[in-house]
């Protein structure tokens, strides 16, 4: 294609897009109302499978219980692997004594405890991992290690919350696409309004000779422009919306002194947005103005 | 230059639009095709347009085998094939010069080429002072011109007319088809659909008469009838 048709096309479409205000304003509506029902979709799924990673994160406390007569060389030992451990984030060494405390704050009645000595309780450790999806392979790994008596972490809980991570991520992945195509069948329908409207002159252009492709481009440079004026424009109000309910949550939680739920920064997440915003805007104007065009390039 | 080797269109509905049609057409002929309503004359042209495609037979058109042909080739045939409807088929939202500049644009023609063009067709049907106007602002034959200019304008070996003047009163159909005899005196070939009977008749040239889809005369310098 030569320099001067693409210049040929750029200007056509921007002088459609301008040129069917009308329609042009009626398709961006649809690609900006698709796109803010999406994002709201998205965030929310990022949100809850952030909160929900949080959570894991608070309830993977891995225990690790000694023999009860282990050498305190031995311990020390093991206590330094753990600490080394690439995968372990911290590591509290909890000695008889401090158990023997704790035990003794949390019981109701402390004479249950008068004749015992801290010798009967074991040591342990209490260990928070880098990421609680190692979990497994680690304590089958620390189970094994001479001296180590025990392990307790709530397994059946992890378990649980990491196939509700799995569901949500699959469900969310299903309901996306399914508004994707959604979205590009009405977005679709509206660009073939225009296009109907100019079915007579695509008419003569085939008859001149015009390529098919000739005649698309400035229906797809069309679709393109919407589709990134509505990615712009949805990004700004997804962001509005965003702050302002960010803003709300945290000073409910000032008030409250505390938050059920955590907002990622839209910092961190905005960049993302905007890219998903953009692909799917450009993808929608271009996949929908390509369907209207393609019946009426038949003659 | 165009052949058709026992051509016959039947439509999907059933209806025949051309029944076992032969002839040849030779380059610089002026060749009129005549019959009743629904004799299948605008069949005809549409077949050498790629518009249909024939259900039976062969048909050549300026080494294209319309019968045998890739859709991506479509655009290069028509590049060498000038159309002119009843219905004029200009664009209402661009000026004359536009209209005919359009037709270079869509060939990707360079736009030094385009300016001196344009007014080249737009002199030839006479039309140079009217470039500027709108399609709406023009008399019917005045826009039959601007059309013929845009079918001119890239130099086709073969001018199509199917009915060019069916929505022409007797003296502008007259000025039409002289006009049409002028393309063709430059060496275009052409070929018109009418019902013009007078004219043809007048102008005694090739006619071929159309009946049912079949080929009932084809006759040098022969008339409307071609009842001698
Ligand atoms: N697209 C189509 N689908 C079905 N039948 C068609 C189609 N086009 C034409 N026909 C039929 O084919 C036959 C020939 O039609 P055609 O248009 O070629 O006639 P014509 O000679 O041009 O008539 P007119 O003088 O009225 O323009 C007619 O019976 C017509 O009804
Ligand atoms: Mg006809």
């Amino acid at each position: 294609m030569k320099l001067r048709t693409i210049k040929y096309m750029i200007r056509e479409g921007f002088s459609n897009t301008y040129k069917n205000l009308l329609m042009t304003l009626a398709s961006l509506t649809m690609v900006i109302s698709s796109l803010l029902i999406f994002g709201i979709f998205l965030l929310v799924t990022i949100i809850l499978s952030f909160n929900l990673k949080q959570m894991e994160k608070q309830i993977a406390e891995v225990v690790i219980w000694l023999d009860k007569d282990i050498a305190p060389l031995q311990a020390d030992d093991i206590e330094l692997m753990l600490k080394n451990d690439e995968r372990v984030l911290k590591c509290d060494r909890i000695t008889k004594e401090q158990a023997f405390a704790e035990l003794n704050e949390a019981l109701e009645d402390p004479s249950l405890l008068e004749g015992y000595t801290p010798e009967f309780l074991s040591e342990s450790f209490r260990l928070r991992m880098k990421d609680v999806a190692q979990i497994d392979e680690f304590t089958e790994e620390i189970r094994a290690v001479t001296g180590v008596e025990d392990i307790d972490f709530p397994k059946d809980f992890l378990d649980k919350l990491s196939l509700i991570l799995k569901w949500i991520n699959a469900g969310s992945m299903f309901i996306l696409a399914l508004l994707l195509i959604i979205s590009v069948s009405i977005i679709s329908n509206t660009i073939k309004l225009t296009v109907y409207a100019r079915r007579k002159e695509i008419g003569i252009m085939k008859y001149i000779g015009a390529t098919d492709w000739f005649i698309r481009w400035p229906f797809i440079i069309e679709g393109i422009i919407i589709g990134l004026v509505g990615a712009v424009v949805s990004f700004v109000i997804t962001g509005y919306l965003y702050n302002a309910l960010e803003t709300y949550i945290n000073s409910e939680a000032v008030i409250s002194g505390m938050s059920l739920i955590r907002m990622l920064p839209l910092k961190d997440i905005g960049g993302q947005i905007l890219f998903v915003y953009i692909i799917i805007g450009v993808v929608m104007g271009t996949v929908g103005s390509i369907i209207s065009v393609r019946k009426h390039l038949n003659v | 230059m165009i052949e058709f080797k026992s051509v016959t269109k039947r439509y999907s509905n059933g209806a025949i639009g051309l029944q076992d049609a032969s002839f040849t057409i030779e380059k610089g002929e002026f060749v009129f095709v005549v019959g009743p309503s629904g004799s299948g004359k605008s069949t005809l042209l549409k077949l050498i347009l790629h518009e249909e495609v024939p259900t039976e037979g062969e048909v050549y058109v300026n080494g294209f085998s319309i019968h045998n042909m890739r859709r991506s080739e479509i655009p290069y045939l028509r590049r060498g094939l000038g159309v002119v409807f009843q219905d004029f088929r200009l664009l209402p939202n661009k000026t004359v010069y536009d209209n005919v500049a359009f037709a270079m644009q869509i060939v990707e023609a360079q736009p030094k080429e385009i300016r001196r063009q344009v007014p080249v067709a737009l002199a030839l049907v006479g039309l140079s002072k009217k470039a500027k106007a709108y399609p709406d602002q023009l008399s019917g034959g005045e826009q039959q011109r601007v059309s013929l200019a845009r079918a001119l304008v890239n130099n086709p070996s073969i001018l199509l007319a199917d009915e060019p003047t069916g929505n022409l009163d007797p003296a502008i159909s007259r000025e039409i088809m002289y006009l049409l005899d002028e393309i063709n005196q430059r060496g275009t070939t052409v070929i018109v659909a009418t019902h013009e009977k007078s004219l043809v008749d007048e102008m005694e040239k090739r006619v071929i008469s159309l009946d049912y889809g079949r080929i009932v005369h084809d006759v040098q310098k022969g008339n409307y009838t071609n009842e001698a």
